[in-house]
């Protein structure tokens, strides 16, 4: 590994991402073909790392003739990252049909209208999400293919997504892996340096960046989060070990806390013997 | 003896007994007198609450390929059993001669991380279950899976006089490290140490018959292994796919392997040590 590498992936974190990205295609073609009984992956292009690579992992799963990539760019939407979506959908040789770019902003502007004259940033963040999870579902409807979603492990735990928007997909093939390790994979895939190497944001307003949003920058969070729940160790010997000032720590672990909610479907109240969440209990594959 | 490398789909008996019909047509035309399946090799593994809607259709799946068995065969494979309402356990079914001729059933029901086995399983019972089953040519001893993980199942039946052991297995693949060689999962070098120890210890052969393939979130690494009492690796299957291996084995390495080794030596002060612990 390069030291350039070295710098956005932590030596605990590294993985072998051969087998893996070997073992994520296998479960993304069984999961699509076998389980849904679908051929086709359809994937929101952001121009970050973490869609880049479930691009990578679907052509190579159900094949770039059955891989279809959406550009859903908003006026928060830096050029430079529709240019490098653009660069992997020519890297991944999808076919020119496979792909559309479709602004989202009158359905932002319209829906965000509808909610009264002023409405704060978040909203309005949280309604673009919202909107493309709509247009993909309604892509992957026409098409009947699949969802694919791109959240990573990083910001699931964190709970860094819109419930509903980007959390909203039919399946994640990365998410158990951390943000540094999907730049990893990335960088050994052969997907573009300035891909994996930018500053990870979800462009939902202007200027927007995920790691001075969190207060911490991706390699820490990650190297945070693992020792926290992987490693199951107390939040004092995390900030010794990383030289972290101990508050750091807790606001993370305060942040997954709180989006808890955000990794469960909705809150069912029990009345009978039983009910689904607790105590109904069946398999997801089922016969 | 053949290792049938399975994937089962959860809750479809009847889909699964398809797939044990083609390999015992396998094991037949090449002569194998030992065929093993993988644990829940019928029913498949993550059941949850189907665990408890399977056993009849396991019962009948059971005796459709017992009646397919035939001379000198002895056919392993994995099922629900449900003897007495209501106490079901993860078990193995030993078939020969057109019929189940026994069953044991896990006595280690894993409940951590992934695992839920003992919500729904009531263990076996290691005074009825640890059984010896003979061929025509040799006597062999029957564990599953977690009971690999513990000593003594495969030391009683060692010492009760099993040439060779099979471990019925769903092994889920699991932990991402860069500390293992390339393509080698930590569970996997686990599962084989494991093995090699056992069968060094106890001096005889090991087939250990794993799953491969999806069930829901987990997905099992196949990789079955046969080990000889020398701690040989005789035979692999194919990691992550269905496969089917047949190999053949000399029973006579076990004689040789317990003449030169302590065998024999057993001391029970440490089973009173750990008893009272």
């Amino acid at each position: 590994m390069t030291p350039e590498l070295e710098e956005i992936v932590p030596r605990e974190l590294q993985i072998n991402t051969a087998p893996v990205a070997s073992y994520l295609t296998r479960r993304l073609a069984s999961y699509i073909t076998e389980y849904a009984g679908r051929r086709k992956a359809i994937v929101g292009l952001s121009g970050g790392v973490d869609s880049a690579v479930v691009a990578y992992l679907s052509a190579k799963a159900v094949g770039s003739e059955n891989t279809y990539l959406y550009l859903l760019p908003s006026s928060s939407t830096p050029e430079e990252d529709m240019e490098d979506a653009k660069a992997v959908v020519e890297m991944l040789r999808i076919p020119e049909k496979n792909c559309r770019l479709v602004s989202i902003d009158k359905h932002t502007t319209e829906l965000a209208s509808s909610l009264g004259k002023r409405q704060d940033r978040l909203t309005v963040a949280n309604i673009k999400a919202r909107v493309r999870m709509i247009l993909l579902h309604g892509f992957a409807s026409m098409l009947a293919g699949l969802v694919v979603g791109t959240g990573d492990k990083s910001e699931i735990t964190i709970g860094y997504f819109t419930k509903f928007g980007d959390g909203g997909a039919d399946l994640f093939p990365i998410g158990d892996l951390y943000k540094s390790q999907v730049r990893q994979i990335a960088a050994e895939a052969g997907l573009p340096e300035r891909i994996y190497r930018k500053q990870p944001s979800p462009a939902l307003w202007e200027g927007q960046s995920a790691e001075s949003e969190l207060g911490i920058d991706y390699p820490t969070l990650d190297r945070i989060l693992y020792r926290r729940f992987d490693l199951w160790r107390d939040e004092e010997s995390i900030a010794a070990d990383l030289e972290v000032p101990l508050s750091k720590i807790e606001r993370v672990v305060e942040q997954v806390r709180r989006t808890q909610h955000k990794r469960h479907p909705p809150e069912i109240f029990k009345l009978s013997f039983r009910s689904h969440g607790s105590d109904w209990r069946y398999p997801r594959e089922w016969g | 003896m053949g290792l049938a490398q399975l994937s089962s789909r959860i809750g479809n008996v009847k889909e699964n007994l398809k797939q044990h019909s083609e390999v015992m047509k396998k094991a037949e035309a090449e002569k194998v007198d030992l065929t093993c399946f993988p644990e829940l090799s019928l029913p498949g593994y993550s059941l949850k609450d189907l665990a408890y809607e399977v056993a009849d259709d396991c019962e009948t799946a059971l005796n459709t390929l017992a009646r397919r068995t035939v001379d000198g065969q002895r056919v392993m494979c994995g099922f629900v059993k449900q003897d007495r309402l209501g106490l079901i356990q993860n078990s193995a079914a030993i078939m020969g001669y057109g019929k189940v001729i026994g069953t044991t059933s896990k006595f280690f029901l894993p409940t951590y991380g992934l695992f839920e086995e003992l919500r729904y399983f009531v263990p076996g019972n290691p005074k009825t279950d640890l059984r010896i089953f003979e061929s025509d040519k040799c006597r062999f001893g029957v564990i599953i899976c977690e009971d690999a993980w513990h000593p003594e199942p495969i030391q009683v039946l060692a010492r009760l006089g099993a040439e060779v052991i099979f471990c019925l297995a769903s092994s889920p693949a699991r932990g991402i490290t860069k500390s293992e060689p390339a393509g080698e999962l930590p569970i996997e070098s686990q599962w084989l140490s494991l093995l090699r120890a056992h069968a060094l210890m106890n001096n005889v052969f090991i087939a250990f018959v794993n799953r491969a393939g999806p069930e829901d979130e987990e997905f099992f690494w196949g990789g079955s292994a046969v080990v000889s009492p020398a701690g040989e690796t005789l035979a692999r299957a194919k990691k992550d796919e269905t496969d089917w291996v047949s190999v053949d084995i000399d029973l006579d390495d076990v004689k040789r392997a317990r003449r030169f080794s302590s065998f024999r030596d057993y001391r029970a002060e440490f089973h009173e040590v750990l008893r009272d612990l």
